[in-house]
């Protein structure tokens, strides 16, 4: 962060790298893509450019006065950040390609002999400017869904931990596992449980090749449990966290839904519907694994059915838009044109929504000041302490951080306007 | 003509109905690849498609079963549309 001594510039290094470290963080945390992420080397590459830039911004300082708002590139080449890094010539050019396309370099300019200027993302620098959507909104919309669409694959820690060697197909220190234990490490639907307990390497559930049954004959009491039990038993699921019965009435819920609004012409044996309600567990409820309550469930679903209100409006809009059957629609690994895609759509309306709140609350609070320097109203009787204080409930009741930021920004203008007022009357007088 | 094996092996069959009053029988090809995991919905969507593109225009009536003995319908189409 930059500091005024003596009207000189000064970053300080700290500051700098914890900002990139925190812009590197959020970056990844936002991609899907292994190929899109920012890896130990990237980061490496890119605390190796902050920390000459710093360096040869704060010499410039001492030298020279530096404007904040248009400060010099980084000056280098790429040979020369290649021995300093020890690598060659070509891996410094790919790392500032993929630096460049997280946004973390803003601009590049080749100079041929005289190397390449570097610009740095001024949040880096911490000169970002304010905004009012600025922060994670996909956090801010439903952190059930958040979790299922940034799944990609992590990083190896830099440091090797050392972790025991599993068995899965080991009988070792384990007793025979009863079905509703598999079930719910699975959370599989009747259909696939079937089939899950059909493996050929599983422990004490191989399956009669000629009669497809369950050999193991507790599991096979549980199937054919009379009803008052599976009301116990659900009771009990509800109690350790969400029933599964509840989740996947959940998923029978949306897939009806889905039915009647996408595909009221198609018909579906029950082998289909079996296979399409398994893949929306998959891919849209990312197989159940996230232990939320049942509140965050219910709102997630409440997305999910506006998700699809949403493709229906789409398809309303033109005939040239279609969307494919739901076996291809909902398949996890359907990134052209499934179900996945509209989640992006659904952060986008949620963005604008946050953003156009956040815009009306704003010019609420700043007439209130307008109407307050007018002694208009009942801001008469209130003292400005009373009015900040009032807005600064109201807004804090929204819990939104770049809210309260935006807001800090405006009350500084109001005032510094109302400052200006006073002292151009003055003046006049 | 599929092997016997493989007929036994087929989770669906179709019976198909044709306007020259022939009636054949198709048994549907479950797996992805030799050694998949059999998904019938996917051999009944090949059975569908079979009916719709190779055979079109060229059948009455046809109905995917299960293909064991008294196996369910699972399927019915009439004149080149599922009903």
């Amino acid at each position: 962060m930059k500091k005024t001594t003596n009207h000189k510039l000064h970053f300080d290094y700290g500051r700098v790298f914890q900002n990139t470290k925190s812009f590197i963080d959020l970056h990844n945390s936002r991609q899907t893509k292994l190929t899109q992420k920012l890896n130990a080397n990237h980061r490496a590459t890119a605390e190796l450019i902050v920390r000459l830039y710093l360096k040869q911004l704060n010499k410039a300082a001492q030298l020279d006065q530096l404007d904040t708002k248009s400060l010099p590139g980084f000056n280098t080449y790429n040979e020369s950040l290649a021995k300093c890094k020890g690598c060659t010539k070509r891996t410094i050019i790919n790392h500032r390609e993929r630096l460049v396309n997280a946004r973390f370099i803003i601009k590049e300019n080749h100079c041929g002999q005289g190397g390449v200027e570097i610009w740095l993302n001024p949040e880096v620098l911490g000169m970002a400017k304010l905004s009012t959507t600025c922060g994670d909104n996909v956090m801010k919309i439903g952190e059930v869904a958040s979790l299922f669409y940034e799944k990609a694959k992590n990083f190896h820690h830099l440091v090797h931990e050392q972790q025991e060697q599993e068995n899965n197909n080991s009988n070792v220190g384990k007793s025979v596992t009863t079905e509703k234990d598999h079930d719910q490490e699975y959370g599989v639907l009747p259909h696939r449980r079937d089939h899950k307990s059909g493996k050929a390497t599983g422990t004490g559930h191989e399956q009669d090749k000629n009669t497809e049954e369950n050999a193991n004959p507790a599991s096979k009491q549980q199937e054919q449990l009379p009803e008052n039990q599976l009301k116990v038993e659900k009771q009990e699921q509800v109690a350790a966290g969400v029933g599964r019965i509840f989740l996947l009435s959940l998923i029978r819920q949306l897939w009806a839904y889905v039915r009647k609004v996408l595909y009221p012409d198609l018909i579906f044996s029950d082998p289909e519907e079996c296979e399409i309600l398994n893949l929306i567990w998959e891919s849209v409820y990312g197989k159940l694994q996230w232990n939320a309550s049942e509140k965050e469930w219910l709102n997630y679903q409440e997305t999910a059915y506006s998700r699809i209100n949403m493709v229906a409006r789409w398809l309303a809009r033109s005939p040239g838009h279609w969307i494919p059957k739901p076996h291809i629609y909902f398949h996890p690994n359907n990134e052209r044109n499934g179900f996945k895609k509209t989640w992006q759509w659904y952060v986008k309306q949620e963005t604008l929504k946050i953003e156009i709140r956040n815009q009306l609350l704003l010019q609420q609070a700043k007439a209130e000041w307008q109407q307050h320097g007018q002694n208009k109203e009942w801001f008469r009787q209130k003292t400005r302490l009373q009015l900040f204080r009032i807005q600064q409930k109201r807004l804090a009741n929204f819990r939104d951080e770049s809210l309260m930021q935006a807001y800090e920004q405006c009350l500084q203008r109001c005032l510094q306007l109302q400052n200006l007022k006073r002292k151009q009357s003055a003046h006049a007088q | 003509m599929l092997s016997e094996r493989m007929q036994r092996e087929a989770l669906s069959k179709c019976i198909v109905w044709f306007y020259d009053g022939n009636v054949r029988t198709f048994y549907s090809l479950d797996k992805t690849h030799k050694r998949a995991k059999p998904n019938q919905a996917l051999g009944i969507r090949r059975l569908e498609k079979m009916l719709l593109e190779t055979f079109k225009g060229q059948w009455e009536t046809a109905i995917v079963y299960e293909n064991k003995p008294h196996g369910n319908e699972l399927a019915k189409f009439k004149k080149g549309a599922r009903v």
